[in-house]
């Protein structure tokens, strides 16, 4: 028989390495002799978007394109330590770090650019697109390159970085605030399981993800969707299968994770609530969107089936074995209509 | 040793190889086309899609010596420079990349879906895709990526 | 506030190497006249070890069999250097590495790895965390195989579960996962033009892994440059060390261009796992549907070796709760050693398994009280102004009840 059932998770999960453990993202920022803005940093794109999001971060703060802002974070001779890209911590860290630093290289335009133009402050100055004038007075202007060459061999470097605030718990209580900020989800899934044969199909899902603010939505929606999978293939099937220490699923063929066939199209919901500490109010998410999907899923298993899988994956022959159980318990309690 | 004459990519190869070499060694090692990527040696992950006289297949399973006077393409050979091809571009656009590990034999698993139908339905796409994991994005970008690729291939949608 | 980039779905400024095929990722590296590695790994779970290297030696084509008397530092971990490079006396999980054998072809290497004798005087492993908390189990490392333990204590969890209306008692479990990374290890090592030892490698982390090997060699942090290429997906799995610091002592010491890929198989054995959490859960109710207690003893099974183990048991203690105002809490979470592989970091870092529980518990106590799983969830959850099970103010960005909402209605 196929019975479908449709289940709720709600979670959350604390930034960083936490407990008081330093938490820092350094970052160097450098006018080059061409005028455009190099950004180097440790900071590893691992397929979340690192790049992406540091690189909008610096241009939303220098108010500059995007594409005359250079980013090296490949190399550990000359770009400063970033710390791991874990931990969701990588937008929120070194987001800060870099907005920090292109802050402070705004700073230092303006009163570079204040010499240059033979004003008294840098009062009404404004930074736009690789140049800074007098907002009031436009022809008071002068650009990146200007400046650039103006320092010469002088080259105009800022140093930066950001520590995330983790205060140590207490060794007995564990009272203490060991992360920040803490980010929200809530995940509804909707099964069918075939009773006799204890295959879960996914219907539907949606996904909210709390995000701070969205630095770029649609990488956000790649992480959700790719969350859910991993949190899917958790849940169901992905096994080790660990016998006597030996890994016996050590193959992509006995390991199974999720196809496009597994899955379906999810709707996704991105909520926005500008956290104070966060650059331009945003959190990571990475993590968080994986982590209500599995018990979403069996939560829904237990709405169409009236049994609950309490031991992960929730494998056919484990669900089969479970509807098995269950019949004979209400079997002895007369409780079968 | 072996003799080989190949097409690869719209060029042709007449390369000399031992027999026991994979088609992805020859590809990868041999002719450094390194978009070719190893998953799973075993056919599971398709990290190795390419595209074999009009059929998508799994380089690490296809020994060098039995393609003798083939065709093959990788993703080397799609679009280069300005020039992307337009699933490519529908890739880009839509967000379908994440690590990219898996993006080379996606896009040839979706040139293939394509070549044999230019509207597939949602569900036709993710039957031709079935082949090629991916463990970031979930698929349903790559999804929308072949859809928006279908669309511009078939007109609806204006390639810019 | 106006923002012209925050906010802004830009395409991703990698997705045109990654579309074209040009993106490179360390096995894509070749260089002429390079030579290649392998890793020799244990058999056994748990056993002492001799190694004699002597015959593979001789085969032509074997540049070196590098083992623990070449390492001048062999310990290693992200959080314990618990782990080695390369095990002299005792290994500790099966895929524990023994041996780097260098060669002018993996072939060679092949050939040379089943040449290298390792005799195993086994132990008796123990695969089962709650067996190896108990005093007189056998130790993995040190005196005691708990390597961790994180108390979380508010208010008085054991009265106020006696005082409720409904207690749900259940034990959870979930199992040990891969994070499957699409992107099997791989790197080059090299001696670069200034004399540094380069290693050309796809990390989650660079700057670890160029102290680790800093360290391990007992060179001086500016003598070692590490490249991070693309890396092709991690979520936890590439935070500890692999072959990186085999790749450095061997061009090194060689003098020679090394290149190292994992296949699928020795991925899987290399990298760490998702713990294995034994979750017991006591969730109190009023009959209000108020939460009045939650207690929790959760058993994190992290393997032969810490890696991030008391940081992931950490942030399921400190989670366990769920995101829900409890003001009895009693949690006591552990990371014991076991002969398994070695747990570590994977997407979520522990939070992930406790949701299993306490996301169940709570539909339990709805259904008990005959209430909605939306409605039980509303009753409780964190709010702007709550304070978490730690004692920690959340006083903004806490959008739980929105989230909540957008899914069910």
């Amino acid at each position: 028989m196929i019975k479908r059932g449709k289940g709720i998770a709600i979670s959350y999960y604390g930034t960083g390495y936490g407990n008081g453990y330093p938490d820092v993202s350094n970052t160097k920022i450098k006018l080059n002799k061409e005028g455009k803005v190099e950004i180097f940093v440790g900071g590893t794109e691992v397929g979340q978007g690192a790049k992406t999001v540091f690189l909008q971060i610096a241009a939303e703060t220098l108010n500059t394109s995007i594409d005359d802002i250079i980013l090296f974070s490949e190399d550990t001779s000359i770009m400063p330590d970033a710390g791991t890209a874990a931990a969701s911590r990588q937008t929120y860290n070194t987001g800060n770090a870099i907005k920090k630093a292109c802050e402070e290289l705004s700073i230092k335009l303006k009163l570079i650019a204040k010499e240059i133009l033979n004003l008294n402050t840098t009062e009404g100055l404004i930074v736009s697109n690789s140049s800074i004038y007098l907002s009031f007075y436009e022809e008071k202007k002068v650009s990146f390159l200007d400046i650039a060459k103006y320092l010469g061999e002088n080259l105009l470097i800022i140093e930066s970085n950001f520590i995330a605030q983790t205060v140590e718990m207490d060794l007995e209580t564990g009272q203490g605030a060991p992360y920040w900020p803490y980010t929200f989800s809530a995940c509804e899934v909707e099964v069918e399981v075939n009773t006799l044969t204890g295959v879960v199909n996914i219907l539907s899902a949606k996904f909210a993800q709390d995000t701070g603010k969205a630095v770029n939505p649609n990488m956000i929606e790649g992480q959700m969707d790719g969350g859910f999978c991993m949190g899917l293939g958790f849940s169901l099937f992905e096994d080790l299968n660990i016998i006597n220490g030996r890994i016996k699923n050590d193959k992509l063929s006995k390991y199974l994770i999720p196809t496009s066939m597994d899955t379906v199209d999810i709707e996704k919901i991105i909520i926005e609530d500008p956290e104070f500490t966060g650059p331009y109010g945003a959190k990571g998410i990475g993590e968080p969107v994986t982590i209500p999907v599995a018990p979403a899923i069996l939560n829904a298993i237990y709405d169409a089936i009236n049994v609950r899988i309490t031991d992960l994956p929730a494998t056919p022959d484990k669900i089969v074995m479970a509807i098995k159980k269950d019949s004979k318990a209400e079997d002895k309690n007369g409780k079968i209509d | 040793m072996i003799n080989l004459n190949i097409n690869v990519n719209n060029k042709d190869f007449e390369i000399s190889i031992e027999e026991d070499k994979r088609l992805i060694d020859l590809l990868r090692d041999d002719l450094k086309l390194t978009g070719v990527k190893e998953g799973c040696s075993e056919g599971e992950c398709g990290a190795c899609s390419v595209i074999l006289d009009g059929k998508l297949v799994n380089s690490c399973l296809i020994m060098a010596f039995q393609i003798n006077n083939s065709k093959i393409l990788t993703i080397e050979g799609l679009g280069q420079g300005d020039d992307l091809n337009y699933i490519q571009k529908a890739f880009i656009e839509v967000g379908a990349v994440q690590c990219g590990y898996c993006t080379p034999g996606m896009i040839l698993a979706a040139k293939a879906i394509l070549d044999a139908n230019q509207n597939p339905s949602r569900d036709e796409i993710r039957e031709g895709i079935s082949g090629n994991l991916c463990r970031c994005t979930g698929y349903e970008k790559i999804v929308d990526a072949v859809e928006l690729a279908g669309r511009y291939l078939n007109g609806s949608e204006i390639y810019r | 506030m106006d923002l012209k980039y925050i906010g802004n779905s830009i395409n991703r400024v990698d997705a045109y190497s990654k579309v074209t095929g040009k993106a490179l990722y360390p096995q894509d590296l070749y260089y002429e006249n390079m030579a290649f590695g392998k890793t020799l790994r244990s058999e056994h779970p748990f056993a002492k070890i001799k190694i004699d290297t002597s015959e593979a030696e001789l085969i032509p084509g074997v540049l070196k069999i590098f083992t623990h008397k070449d390492i001048p530092n062999n310990e290693h971990g992200v959080l314990h250097k618990d782990q080695q490079i390369f095990c002299d006396k005792i290994v500790r999980r099966i895929g524990d590495p023994i041996a780097f054998v260098v060669a002018e072809s993996e072939k060679i290497c092949e050939v040379a790895i089943k040449k290298i004798k390792v005799e195993y005087d086994i132990l008796e492993p123990i695969f089962d965390p709650i067996e190896a908390m108990k005093d007189d189990s056998i130790k993995i490392h040190g005196n005691s195989n708990i390597l961790y333990h994180y108390k979380l204590r508010r208010g008085d969890a054991l009265k106020a579960l006696e005082d409720s209306y409904f207690v749900a008692n259940n034990t959870y479990r979930t199992h040990s996962v891969d994070q499957a990374f699409l992107q099997p290890e791989a790197g080059i090592g090299y001696v670069d033009d200034d004399n540094k030892v380069t290693v050309v490698v796809a990390t989650q982390y660079p700057h670890y892994d160029r102290e680790e090997i800093a360290y391990c060699l007992n060179i001086p942090m500016e003598s070692v440059r590490v490249l991070n290429t693309n890396v092709g997906g991690a979520f936890g799995g590439r935070e500890d060390i692999t072959l990186q610091v085999h790749l450095a002592l061997a061009a090194k010491t060689l003098n020679r261009v090394v290149k190292c890929v994992y296949s699928r198989e020795e991925s899987f054995l290399a990298h760490s796992k998702r713990h294995a959490i034994i979750m017991k859960y006591s969730t109190g109710v009023d009959k209000d549907g108020f939460l009045t207690a939650i207690k929790a003893e959760i058993i994190g099974d992290t393997g032969a070796y810490a890696s991030w183990g008391d940081n992931v048991m950490r942030k399921a203690g400190v989670h366990a709760t769920g995101p829900y105002e409890v003001k009895n809490v009693m949690i006591d979470s552990y990371a014991v050693y076991t002969n398994n592989p070695y747990a570590g970091a994977m997407r979520g870092f522990g939070a992930t398994q406790v949701a299993v529980a306490y996301e169940q518990q709570m539909d339990i106590i709805a259904s008990e009280l005959k209430i909605s799983p939306v409605e039980i969830r509303l009753k409780n959850i964190l709010r702007v102004g709550s304070y978490t099970a730690t004692g920690q103010l959340l006083n903004n960005s806490v959008p739980l009840e929105q989230c909540l909402k957008s899914i069910s209605e």
